[in-house]
């Protein structure tokens, strides 16, 4: 019976691991879809479903010892419901979104956090509570079982939920339909858990096929809930990178990506400005490099008959989908290339006459690569003599706020280090034009010589864009603004500025109030916990830090980056493993530990600095695989040193998970656009010799 | 545990995949997403204990307002009246209460100084091929979710960079860029009253037009003052329903409608801008409702804008209006019966050319703000010599 419990039990954990992060990747991408998609928001969501799960596992204790003793039924019903939410979850996010905000606008950072926060709760708390109480529900026939196991048990779930949703679900099903998927293994294990003792052979039916038909009750709702309130949805699907939409309201449509009305066909302005300015300074437009493309573009462009025209996409799907509903028409020497932008140009050999980048702002790591120092050197050397360089931020209609003016700066500063001429044209968007040779500011004119026709420009442009706005434009740039660099993504906390101005609001009160939480929650754990807070703290800094390098220099690339998020979930089992085979000297084992993370973060800084785009992605991969071994190995040591008994068990799961929250958010959103890459991972350091001090002063009792 | 049998396993699927099979047809939150926000009124509220310290150089008392007890102040400019206890700070941001006298912190300090076409504002019956003088300082007794200006709108004015400009000085950059218009525009004028009124009055005196850009949220008393010197005016009318007013702009119908009816009782060209914003302002039969109360009590003279939104500031998350509405729209309004429609922010070149209300021929091609026909006589039809509505010379 022990034997049989304990397999029971154990299958519901690995199967809670496995639903447990599909649902964290699907939630995040509703989340995604639902509001900004800038790396606060993603940072916060994530430190909202590790911290919610950390509270999660501290009631565990607290609960069990006060009002429920763990028993087999219990869990069966605990885990039941961890089968039912996730389908709700994503509903429940997707339809409350319009009750609690007006339908159609963006939503600003506290009301974000909140929102949330409560509709993770339900489902983190629940699952955090899980973890320790399966645990518990062992102890109960068998006292020796340790919380390492629990931890291995749990890794193993996780590490084949993520491969699961990465590598098939992402790419073969929709959100609902892969919340059923990844919970038909808890739910099957849940009825064999329930199948122990034979008097709940009915409760067991009924309650295992009610959670089912929630589910399915949500897969078959999934269409309704997808529906535009304008227009009708014609198009819908999940890539690798988001949801994608079309929306098509009489004769228009629009592309939604996540959540966000990108493209329309009926953008004439947006399509004229972006291919005219440019091309307009150039003698012959024959070979042009479009990295991103939207409505009408390409039929501009074939206005000069250019004789190749590549346009790079990384998202097959958002190409395929423009053609598919005229978005984009096919030109002659048209050759879509399925890459990221800039590691197709760091490959290419090709000249180019221009280079039209059309992305949209830079607020995520992965957009910020197109605005930086190496890319505007890279585009440079791939340019003609008389080649131009052109890209847009956000426009402004009659005044320049000052965040919009540090932004414009930036990026001015950095783009004039490679190019002699740079003019902004201050147009829907502002355009920057960056050239060897000077800019022509009277479009019209030498669109005119070109014998090009335009609607917009011919009748609008001198207007809009008089050459006292253009000049006043220009002459506002501050250049004083530091650039912005690979290593020290600048742009990133002026977008964040900018965001927060334009939501009227300010994060210092979600600071302060994290930083009490944090210094009391420090000042309440021990030695052994505060050793996996940081460990927890590091391991999610390094690997946004890796995820952040290796797009610098290999672009985003969706399987490695899968497959690096994969390797720094895989290192925990052997770590785990080993550690808990280790009999003595486990107060040294854990200071050596701490000495290997601290030196792999010295070696990720000199690699970073000497080897940049010559690193090979094995070191990537080998580089989270050790770090996650070293954390692994870390969490039965300081389980052990901590006692092992149940609050030790909460206390440590927990430290490992408030750890974890904290080091994603200040990592993305403090430490990365406040102080690059480099003080980011020194940063890490010092927090590591801070565990190494703290533990090196334990004294061990056996 | 006993097996379960072959039978009981498909009824029990049978039953499980019925019910939820359902799901989709009893599923209550697909509807009318727009009307399900709990959030109903995003109106802005009085800044306690948020004015500045000291008065700056760009102080001046406020144009109307009453003295109430204990040193409290009611502004009497827009209809907010917002009551202002000492060291408080206007709806609009513009005005404060200092120890019982209100000020206006916005007079002669604008943020916001171009030359434009007039057709931008846009104004197409007033002096066509001419251009404005624009000047905006910040603030806005409006809390717009699509505010393309929000930058200004939506500020204090310590918080930009401006220029000194006071009503003197505005006048000579009038005269020296020879233009024949002033245009109070851009954020919100109402909030700049006292400083447009001084401004007005000098323009007046100078032969300067003067032209007021707004949302047109003003009380009867300041209004009927401004219109004494005011000679056109583009007014928006956002919708013809108080709960979208309040929901997406943050003020209330009633007193916009009122602003129309003095305008039009005193005798000022204005012409209307609705802005379409998808699932919201696209309801047909709304704009029905609109275009046959222009009709009552308004006359069918004044010129219609129906303009394409698209996605700004908050309101980001819906598409552009698509063209096909707008010229619904366009269409509707004349079979109701006004005579000048015009479509705006799209390539819908019809839309932007007047016709004459009378024998229906084209008086003015617009090519966006070029003009390459002018088909009018003075303020008559080349061809027929019917009156068309404006300020034409």
């Amino acid at each position: 019976m022990k034997k049989k419990t304990e397999r029971a039990v154990t299958r519901v954990v690995i199967a809670t691991g496995i639903s447990s992060v599909v649902t964290q990747l699907l939630i995040i991408r509703e989340f995604l879809a639902q509001f900004l998609g800038n790396e606060f928001i993603i940072a916060l969501i994530l430190f909202n479903w590790l911290f919610l799960g950390g509270l999660g596992t501290i009631l565990a204790h607290w609960i069990t010892q006060r009002f429920w003793r763990p028993t087999i039924n219990r869990l069966g019903w605990l885990s039941l419901l961890l089968a039912g939410l996730p389908a709700v979850q994503i509903l429940a996010i997707r339809e409350l979104r319009d009750v609690f905000f007006i339908h159609g606008t963006s939503v600003g950072f506290y009301p974000t956090l909140a929102y949330t926060f409560f509709t993770l709760a339900p489902y983190c708390l629940v699952l955090g509570f899980v973890l320790p109480y399966s645990l518990f529900v062992i102890r109960t026939e068998s006292p020796d079982f340790t919380g390492t196991r629990i931890y291995i048990t749990d890794n193993l779930g996780d590490v084949s939920g993520g491969a699961l949703f990465s590598f098939a679900l992402v790419y073969m099903v929709t959100p609902l339909q892969a919340a059923l998927l990844a919970n038909l293994p808890l739910l099957a294990a849940t009825y064999l858990l329930f199948g122990l003792s034979s008097h709940r052979r009915i409760l067991a039916i009924l309650g295992t096929g009610i959670t089912l038909a929630i589910i399915l009750y949500c897969v078959f709702a999934e269409p309704s809930s997808l529906a535009p309130a304008e227009g009708k949805l014609v198009h819908y699907s999940e890539s690798r990178y988001g949801r994608i939409e079309v929306h098509q309201d009489q004769e228009q449509s629009t592309l939604f990506i996540g959540g966000i009305p990108l493209f329309s066909s009926q953008n004439l302005v947006m399509a004229e400005e972006t291919i005219h300015y440019p091309l307009a300074q150039v003698p012959q437009a024959k070979q042009i490099l479009l990295i991103s493309a939207q409505g009408g573009m390409l039929a501009q462009l074939h206005k000069y008959r250019p004789d190749a025209v590549d346009y790079a996409e990384l998202d097959p799907q958002v190409a395929e989908v423009q053609f598919r509903f005229g978005l984009i028409k096919t030109i002659p020497g048209l050759n879509v290339v399925h890459q990221d932008g800039r590691a197709y140009l760091a490959r290419s050999e090709k000249k180019y006459d221009a280079i039209i980048v059309n992305l949209s702002e830079p607020d995520t790591f992965q957009i910020n690569r197109f605005f930086t120092d190496r890319f505007f050197a890279l585009a440079r050397r791939r340019l003609a003599p008389h080649g131009v360089l052109s890209f847009s931020m956000q426009g402004f209609d009659n005044y320049l706020a000052e965040p919009q003016r540090q932004k414009l700066s930036s990026i001015y500063n950095t783009v004039t280090q490679y190019f002699d001429h740079v003019l902004l044209l201050p147009g829907q968007k502002i355009i920057f034009l960056c050239s060897s040779r000077p800019i022509e500011t009277d479009i019209p004119a030498s669109l005119n010589r070109k014998g090009i026709h335009t609607a917009y420009i011919s009748g609008y442009f001198y207007g809009n864009l008089t050459p006292e706005r253009i000049s006043r434009l220009n002459d506002m740039l501050d250049p004083a603004t530091p650039p912005n660099r690979d290593d020290f993504p600048m742009l990133m906390r002026l977008m964040f500025s900018q965001w927060f101005a334009k939501f009227d609001t300010s994060p210092t009160g979600f600071i302060l109030a994290l930083t009490v939480l944090s210094a009391i929650y420090l000042l309440r754990i021990t030695r052994e916990e505060y050793v996996l807070f940081s460990t927890g703290c590091m391991v999610m800094g390094s690997e946004v830090l890796v995820i952040f390098a290796f797009q610098i220099f290999f672009g985003y690339i969706y399987l490695q980056i899968g497959l690096i998020v994969t390797v720094f979930l895989a290192g925990l089992l052997p770590g785990a493993w080993y550690g808990q085979r280790l009999r003595l000297h486990r107060n040294r084992a854990l200071m050596l530990s701490d000495g290997l993370l601290i030196a792999l973060i010295i070696l990720l800084i000199l690699a970073l600095k000497y080897g940049a785009d010559r690193l090979p992605v094995a070191f990537f991969l080998g580089f989270g695989f050790t770090v996650s071994l070293a954390c692994g190995f870390q969490f039965p040591l300081a389980l052990y040193l901590r006692g092992g008994d149940a609050p030790a068990v909460t206390q440590t799961f927990s430290a490992d998970l408030m750890g974890a929250a904290c080091g994603t958010l200040v990592t993305n959103v403090v430490l990365i656009p406040y102080f690059g890459i480099i003080w980011a991972a020194v940063a890490l350091i010092g927090l590591k010799l801070s565990s190494l001090i703290v533990i090196a002063t334990r004294h061990e009792k056996t | 545990m006993k097996k379960l049998n072959r039978r009981h396993f498909l009824f029990c699927s049978a039953a499980y995949l019925g019910s939820a099979a359902t799901a989709e047809a009893f599923w209550p939150l697909s509807i009318t997403k727009s009307a399900v926000s709990a959030t109903s009124d995003i109106r802005g509220k009085v800044f306690k204990g948020d004015a500045p310290k000291k008065m700056w150089k760009w102080s001046h008392e406020g144009f109307l307002y009453k003295k109430l007890d204990n040193n409290k102040v009611r502004c009497g400019i827009c209809p907010n009246h917002c009551m202002l206890s000492p060291g408080d700070r206007s709806v609009c941001r513009s005005k404060v209460n200092m120890d019982g006298i209100l000020y206006t912190l916005t007079y002669g300090n604008p943020c916001s100084v171009n030359i434009d076409p007039i057709e931008k504002k846009p104004l197409f019956h007033f002096k066509p091929r001419t251009k404005a003088f624009s000047i905006a300082t910040t603030g806005c007794n409006f809390r717009c979710l699509n505010c393309q200006n929000w930058e200004i709108s939506q500020a204090k004015p310590h918080e930009v960079r401006h220029h000194e400009l006071l009503p003197a000085d505005v006048i000579n950059a009038v005269l020296q860029n020879d233009t024949p218009s002033i245009a109070y525009t851009y954020s919100e004028p109402i909030t700049f009253f006292e400083y447009m009124l001084d401004t007005a009055r000098l323009a007046r005196e100078s032969g300067v037009h003067n032209l007021l850009i707004s949302n047109g949220y003003i009380n009867r008393k300041p209004l009927l003052e401004l219109c004494k010197v005011l000679d056109g005016a583009n007014v928006n009318l956002k919708s013809l329903s108080d709960d979208i007013y309040r929901k997406l702009n943050g003020g209330r119908l009633q007193p916009v409608l009122n602003t129309f009816k003095t305008l039009h009782e005193q005798g000022v060209h204005f012409e209307m801008t609705n802005l379409v914003v998808p699932g919201y302002v696209d309801d047909p039969d709304m704009v029905k409702k609109m275009c046959r109360w222009i009709l009552e009590n308004l006359g069918p003279n004044y010129p219609l804008h129906f303009l394409r939104f698209f996605p700004k500031y908050r309101l980001d998350r819906l598409p552009p209006t698509p063209l096909s509405t707008l010229i619904r729209f366009r269409q509707l309004a004349m079979d109701e019966g006004i005579r000048y429609v015009y479509v705006g922010n799209a390539s819908y070149r019809e839309g932007n050319n007047t016709y004459c209300h009378h024998c229906k021929k084209l008086l003015i091609e617009r090519l966006g703000y070029i003009v390459p026909t002018y088909n009018l006589d003075g303020e008559r039809c080349k061809y027929c010599r019917t009156v068309i509505p404006g300020r034409w010379t």
